[in-house]
């Protein structure tokens, strides 16, 4: 991990170089501020970390399989425990599996064929650590070296765009953008009703006059050229396209108007709420700045090594509540608000979003009413232009390597190449090394 | 004994610490290099009462269950108080260091232990590894963290026994030779070794061993069998060569320069990794090897990292001899955006939660947009800030006033001084900011009082927004 990250560091370091002194070009020839019109080939792309290893098999649960319920005695569930919570079944059809009851929104999605999940999806010789895993999975290399497969692709199709083209929600930027080329934007979410509040520079408040040339003398310090392998290079680069940035960034996204309810109020709990929250600024970002088509979000607390089920009140026990089953109402809850919110701009023919982990957990429960770190798990592509359904390969239960983990079926990188080839109009194999299968579920 | 500069000696304090005033880095810079890091890392002998006091006045931590005084925000509020405060840098920028290597977080673990964990890291900083690594392995924050207290016989939790060998003692792969240090199969030995390590649930929450949970089967740990306890296992952790380069390799990206894996990085590596197999696993002379050697004050390793957030909220203090305002009790739940917790965490770092049991990526990844805004508003807050009665850091006009000096040249000149010392070609456009005014015409410089709440403040400003402020 740790020659990787090495390798890593000085590579960016080199990378954010790009013509320092030449002005940014930054919201394209969009009007700042103005309903952008509609535009049927837009390509809008949304990935959603899972981080931490999300338990691939309570969440598509092979509910059939008597594997899987010897597996997990305690955390598993039985087929009548297959109910959301209004009661309705999360059964995928006449298919031997079931979605996780606290994922009730997605069901529906699914059922709307608007869902295709790629089942066994990982990778060969699986690597345990949540660090080493993340970064084969951010760059899609198994040396988890080099840039991120996203910022390869930033790299090939989105310079000379605005520097608004990618954005990543977050108060850090995910390996996975790491691009040579370009910088992408990562925006801290602000608590309270704007949460674009921390997105600005600031100057002394007192004294409003001299506001311009504090301006002047940032941007004259921090547009200086420096040598392009250094810290102070990447300090400087990142810096002035912060404050460039930002300005143009609140500026296009005051024109946004929700066109869905999201949670509030820490209800059904304050994850949700937050990664709602994540999701909405991803809505204000692509439907006011007609460039920004690359969004990031995350999810974390997958790690589930103890407690994965119940909460004190229930003496773990009640399935349908714990820390997993928050997790996954969150996510569910907070992509069907966003495609609902997509739907009435007009825009849910126009986004496709992605979840990865770094891996599932093992399927052998553990004695802390937990699982350990585990493989493959699958991998949900969500949106109109999806063809719902499943795709991949679910593995066995009964042929398990020899930490107790299943096998992967389906390379994860086979899901990017479909996304990039069919979605994105990038040339895969360029990106990832090497040609990987095309799903069919785009 | 080799002397040490006033550059070099500044450096030394960033780096064992957050950076001082011209007084303290004069002192240091007197004792000579060996000298002032024997000053600074036997902080024993250093007299700290007037932080003790601080603290005093500032925390009532007498009853953990009092949640009004003891809580999330608490914790955070006293140990940036500390190290504004204490005279002692070295020892809280060690004890960062180890919150880093032992990642713990609020996010699992209770303030109760959080706060349990950091005083024994402070206890310990530089003492023997296999005691740090053992005392912390058996407290309950850890125990906690990395689900131990449900590791027992016939039913492993690998948690603790994966990132044991993962993170807190030699890495997946040897730093200098690149061999495989461990396999799956010792994770899941190790794992059983530690099998019933659990705490007692009441006050002083002391380690307990809970026997019958307890696998005293046969383990084969690195080809060797025997029945392995948990103690054993630490004991032949902190033997290992590896654990030795892994240290000195985490110590000199913390604190020289970030290590390439080049063959003379590795060997340099593998030098100072001798200091420690050579005197007993001591990290104080480990750490004295490192602060007095030649690649310490190399041209290499100046400036050569990018600030923490918690080395720059606290170094900007410290450097520009800012005021501090610890402020009162901070209710539970409630965080006061101003305090420097809260500003160290909206730049990335925020103290007793990690993002995860790596602890922070150094370097770049704290460079991003977001992170770099932060960084420049946490500046003009800081400089901006005139009501001294809020809790949060300030400059007083009197403090700014000893800096200004009659020409805009010596002015800006010695404000870089102070915040690094810094070097830097953007010394005109400064001076030109200072001599601007309002409408963009030339103005002509004068150190008056209004000069001094307006662009004195906006210079200061202006430098904390330079990226070459951003680095130690």
């Amino acid at each position: 991990m740790a020659i990787n990250r090495r390798q890593f560091i000085k590579r960016s370091a080199g990378a954010v170089s790009v013509s320092l002194v030449l002005p940014r070009f930054w919201m394209g020839n969009a009007a700042l501020g103005q309903t952008i019109a509609a535009d049927p080939n837009r390509k809008i792309f949304v990935v959603i970390q899972m981080a931490g290893g999300n338990d691939g098999l309570n969440t598509v649960v092979p509910y059939t399989d008597s594997h899987y319920q010897s597996l997990r005695p305690v955390i598993g569930f039985k087929d009548t425990e297959l109910k959301d919570e209004n009661g309705n079944s999360t059964i995928l059809g006449n298919d031997p599996f079931a979605l996780n009851p606290a994922m009730s929104e997605l069901k529906s999605l699914y059922d709307a064929k608007r869902v295709a999940i790629v089942l066994g999806a990982g990778y060969l010789n699986p690597n345990l650590s949540h660090f080493f895993s993340q970064d084969i999975w951010q760059t899609a290399n198994t040396s988890a070296s080099g840039n991120g497969w996203l910022g390869k692709y930033a790299d090939q199709k989105l310079v000379g765009q605005s520097g608004l083209s990618a954005v990543s929600i977050g108060s850090s930027l995910p390996k996975a953008l790491y691009a040579d080329k370009v910088v992408v934007p990562s925006i801290a979410p602000a608590n309270g009703a704007d949460p674009f509040a921390l997105y600005a520079y600031q100057t002394d408040a007192r004294f409003a006059g001299d506001k311009n040339n504090q301006l002047n003398t940032f941007k004259a310090t921090n547009s200086r050229s420096f040598d392009s392998s250094t810290f102070v290079g990447a300090l400087a680069k990142a810096g002035f396209d912060a404050e460039e940035g930002a300005a143009q960034l609140r500026a296009a996204v005051a024109a946004y108007t929700p066109g869905a309810t999201y949670p509030t109020n820490n209800t059904p709990s304050a994850t949700a709420v937050q990664f709602a929250s994540a999701l909405k600024m991803v809505a204000q970002i692509v439907t006011t700045i007609p460039d920004a088509n690359l969004l990031y979000v995350q999810l974390g607390g997958f790690d589930h090594h103890s407690q994965e089920i119940g909460t004190t009140a229930d003496n773990f026990t009640d399935k349908t509540k714990g820390q997993h089953a928050v997790l996954l109402k969150a996510l569910s809850l907070g992509v069907k608000t966003f495609y609902d919110d997509m739907a009435a701009h007009g825009l849910a023919d126009n986004v496709v979003m992605m979840t990865w982990s770094e891996f599932g957990r093992r399927p052998n429960e553990n004695a802390s009413k937990g699982t350990d770190h585990g493989t493959a798990s699958p991998m949900l592509v969500i949106g109109n232009p999806v063809h719902g359904g499943l795709f991949g390969q679910q593995p066995s239960l009964t042929d398990l390597d020899s930490a107790g983990n299943i096998k992967f079926k389906v390379d994860f990188r086979s899901t990017y190449a479909t996304i990039l080839d069919k979605w994105l109009g990038a040339d895969s194999q360029s990106i990832l090394g090497a040609k990987y299968d095309d799903l069919g579920f785009l | 004994m080799a002397s040490l500069s006033y550059d070099e000696a500044a450096h030394l304090l960033r780096r064992a610490g957050f950076g001082g005033t011209p007084d303290e880095i004069d002192d240091l810079s007197s004792r000579g290099r060996e000298g002032a890091v024997d000053f600074l890392i036997n902080f024993n002998q250093i007299d700290n009462t007037s932080m003790q006091n601080l603290l005093t006045a500032s925390f009532d931590f007498s009853d953990f269950g009092n949640n009004d005084k003891f809580n999330n925000g608490e914790i955070r509020r006293w140990w940036f108080t500390r190290m504004v405060a204490t005279k002692r840098q070295f020892e809280e920028k060690m004890t960062l260091f180890w919150h880093n290597h032992f990642a713990t977080s609020s996010s699992k673990v209770q303030d109760v232990f959080m706060y349990n964990q950091n005083v024994l890291l402070r206890a310990n900083v530089f003492g023997k590894f296999d005691d740090l690594l053992l005392k912390v392995s058996q407290d309950a924050a850890m125990l906690i963290w990395l689900d131990n207290i449900t590791n027992v016989l016939g039913k492993p939790n690998e948690n603790f026994g994966r990132e044991l060998q993962e993170l807190f003692s030699m890495g997946i792969n040897d730093v200098v030779t690149g061999e495989q240090n461990y396999t799956e199969q010792d994770v899941k030995e190790v794992a059983r070794a530690f099998t019933g390590w659990d705490y007692q649930r009441r006050v002083p929450f002391t380690f307990q061993l809970k026997a019958n949970q307890h696998d005293n089967g046969t383990k084969t740990i690195y080809g060797q069998q025997a029945n392995f306890s948990g103690e054993d296992v630490i004991t032949i952790i902190s033997a290992r060569a590896a654990t030795a380069r892994y240290l000195t390799w985490k110590l000199f990206n913390f604190f020289v320069y970030p290590v390439t894996t080049s063959a003379a990085d590795k060997s340099t590596i593998d030098k100072f990794s001798k200091v420690y197999l050579n005197n007993n696993h001591s990290i104080k002379e480990l750490v004295r090897a490192i602060f007095t050697s030649d690649e310490f004050y190399s041209s290499r390793a100046f400036f050569s990292l990018i600030k923490q957030p918690a080395e720059l909220v606290v170094g900007a203090v410290r450097m520009l001899g800012g005021t501090y305002n610890p402020g009162s009790t901070v209710t539970a739940g409630s965080r006061t955006s101003n305090t420097l917790a809260q500003l160290s965490r909206n730049m990335g770092q925020d103290m007793f939660a990690p993002p995860d049991v790596a602890g922070w990526d150094m370097n770049l990844a704290w460079v991003n947009t977001a992170s770099m805004l932060e960084r420049f508003n946490f500046a003009n807050t800081y400089v901006t800030n005139r009501n001294t009665t809020n809790p949060g850091v300030f400059v007083t006009a009197d403090q700014l006033r000893t800096m200004t000096k009659a020409s805009s040249k010596k002015t800006v000149k010695k404000f870089l001084v102070r915040l690094g010392p810094l070097s830097t070609d953007a010394l005109g456009t400064l001076r030109t900011y200072l001599e601007t005014g309002d409408n963009g015409q030339p103005v002509t410089f004068v150190n008056d009082d209004a000069t001094i709440d307006k662009k004195i403040r906006g210079l200061v400003h202006q430098i904390m927004c330079l990226p070459e402020f951003q680095l130690n």
